[in-house]
């Protein structure tokens, strides 16, 4: 899905929101403003999701006029389907390459777009740029780096001497699986950036100059007073990077399709593969009832941070 | 923050900077760049690192031949609309959480934000023969209305959080004066929260403009095609894979949204942000 992640429902609960308020008696106003957003909501959002976790109890193919309930069948068949399983693999990894990715380069580039430099404004409004961009371009960008005849990043490793002939990086296992994850990386990059700057924002720089003067170096200060400073913020991140990650679709798919063969077939990539190219439907949602299965730890883990922060 | 007076530290620092900023930057680089190459000098094994002879025929080539200028035509109406409605409804609903205080406002604000957590891919299962139930597959509409997914519960929350810091005397003073509820908000609210509104249309208007799943499998017809299946279709396919249009067409598509996001980003990063950081 587009680099905004949907991640960006990111905020706690505003500190504003049990102060204030108009006074009472105006109620029923309030429901009515908020009836146009929910009646969307509940079509286009809530429907769709408990009706798709519905159809995981029923057989719908393209051939059926009707859905014909068949209970927990379809989970059997997942059960004895290796393929479902390779996909929940392919997604662990996936997830856990682009996070730990991201993790390390957003923090560094925030550490280093924190320290003033000349140009550092150009910098930093450059380096959002990733985030922006439409992920069939990002996709085309990342698969041009790695064509395999004519891509940049055969010339440089041949020129440094790594490689001895081009590799046709998209049409092995590991090679397609590094370019994804990269291409998830670099779009990444941007938010976690943002999110450790906002943090970083509010660190307290006396606390820092006094341990300077104690004879704390650059490690330790780091060590002992940035990181831990940033905790909380690298939890939101990691909760909000798993969540994406799980969810990650577009990038994958323009990239690979899920290919070489399945190599790169995450969860997102498999279910749509089974309701729009097999068009099995009831099959497809409850691999998806799976895949929220496997979203609820983070989400869990992210809606507690979210009442905390209330 | 760090002490970059020992050569050392230096060293480390500016070694750091030239990694990371080499792998956020080279590849945009290297999209301006092959777009500008000509055919000749872009399929070589040994690249050039910047064109020796500039050209601009990707970016003719891509604005006049092919349907580029529709899919982008396309896009801009489905993601001009569905931020307009996404807007709009957020606008109200906003509003509806930060000055009310109803039965349930706090959970179902909860809940509507966790809605993010479910995956596009799962709802687009019951959204598409929903859609064709009411006819509306393969239409604008239909892909119009399917947006909300993407931007609402965000969108609602960012203008949540704004008109919370509304101060309640406002509209306190303008209701002791007779004024209406709807009318308060339109005449007084509004004026005042321009920039928030203008994040949370871009901020949808971004998501339905980068879109690729739902619009490839909603809309069929090649008329009614956005640019991101619009690209996918037109420079990678089966036959042949025309490197140089794809990285001019890219260009062309990216810059609407990347002339608006620069103009508004601080805003952007706040709305972001906002809160989730203490």
């Amino acid at each position: 899905m587009a680099v905004i992640e949907n991640n960006v429902g990111a905020y706690p609960v505003s500190p504003h929101a049990n102060r204030g308020g108009l006074k009472a008696g105006q109620n029923r106003i309030g429901l009515l403003l908020l009836l146009p957003a929910a009646t969307g909501f509940c079509a286009i959002i809530l429907y769709p999701f408990l009706s798709a976790l519905g159809l995981s109890l029923f057989e719908y193919t393209v051939e059926m006029m009707e859905p014909r309930f068949i209970g927990l069948e379809n989970f059997a068949k997942i059960a004895a389907d290796p393929d479902v399983w390779a996909a929940f693999w392919t997604t662990a990894i996936y997830v856990v390459l682009s996070t730990t990715g991201t993790l390390i380069a957003g923090l560094g580039w925030a550490l280093i777009m924190n320290q003033p430099f000349a140009g550092r404004g150009v910098l930093r409004s450059l380096s959002l740029l990733p985030w922006v961009l439409p992920a069939t371009v990002s996709a085309f960008i990342w698969g041009w780096i790695f064509n395999s005849r004519y891509g940049v990043l055969n010339a440089f490793l041949m020129e440094l001497g790594l490689i001895d002939y081009p590799q046709a990086w998209l049409s092995t296992p590991e090679g397609a699986m590094l370019a994804v994850v990269l291409t998830k990386v670099w779009l990444s990059i941007p938010l976690f950036m943002s999110f450790f700057l906002a943090g970083l924002q509010n660190l307290d720089k006396e606390q820092i100059d006094a341990a300077r003067v104690d004879g704390a170096g650059n490690w330790a200060v780091l060590r002992d007073h940035i990181l831990p400073h940033l905790r909380p913020v690298l939890m939101i991140v990691v909760v909000l990077g798993v969540i994406g990650n799980l969810q990650q679709f577009d990038t994958i798919y323009a990239l690979t399709g899920g290919g070489p063969v399945r190599a790169t077939t995450v969860l997102s990539v498999e279910v749509y593969r089974r309701a729009f190219e097999q068009w099995d439907i009831g099959f497809a949602s409850a691999v998806g009832v799976l895949w929220v299965a496997a979203l609820l730890p983070p989400a869990f883990l992210y809606l507690r941070m979210l009442v905390k922060g209330n | 923050m760090f002490d970059l007076s020992s050569r050392q530290a230096k060293i480390v620092f500016f070694a750091a900077l030239a990694v990371i900023g080499f792998f956020l930057f080279f590849p945009l680089y290297w999209l301006v760049i092959s777009s500008l190459k000509a055919n000749a000098e872009l399929y070589r094994v040994v690249p050039t690192p910047f064109p020796t002879m500039p050209s601009l025929e990707h970016f003719v080539r891509a604005l006049t031949t092919g349907k580029l200028p529709m899919y982008l035509t396309n896009s801009l109406i489905t993601s001009t609309c569905s931020a307009s409605l996404v807007t709009l409804l957020a606008l109200y609903a906003g509003f509806s959480f930060a000055k009310y205080r109803y039965f349930g406002r706090q959970p179902v604000m909860l809940f509507m934000l966790s809605a993010q957590m479910f995956p596009f891919g799962l709802l687009l299962i019951s959204i598409y023969p929903m859609m064709s139930e009411l006819n509306l597959l393969d239409t604008r509409p239909g892909l119009i209305l399917s947006y909300i997914v993407f931007a609402l519960p965000v969108s609602t929350y960012m203008l949540y959080s704004y008109f919370s810091q509304v101060p309640d005397e406002l509209i306190d003073a303008a209701r002791a004066d007779g004024a209406s509820d709807l009318r308060i908000f339109h005449t007084i609210v509004i004026p005042i929260s321009i920039p928030p509104i203008v994040t949370v249309f871009l901020y949808s208007f971004m998501w339905s403009w980068n879109d690729l799943l739902y619009s490839m499998t909603l809309i069929v017809s090649d008329e009614k095609r956005t640019i991101g299946p619009g690209l996918l279709l037109t420079y990678l396919n089966e036959v042949n894979a025309d490197w140089g249009g794809a990285m001019a067409a890219s260009l062309v598509a990216s810059a609407p949204i990347v002339a608006a996001f620069m103009f508004l980003q601080r805003y952007f990063i706040q709305g972001v942000t906002a809160g989730a950081v203490k």
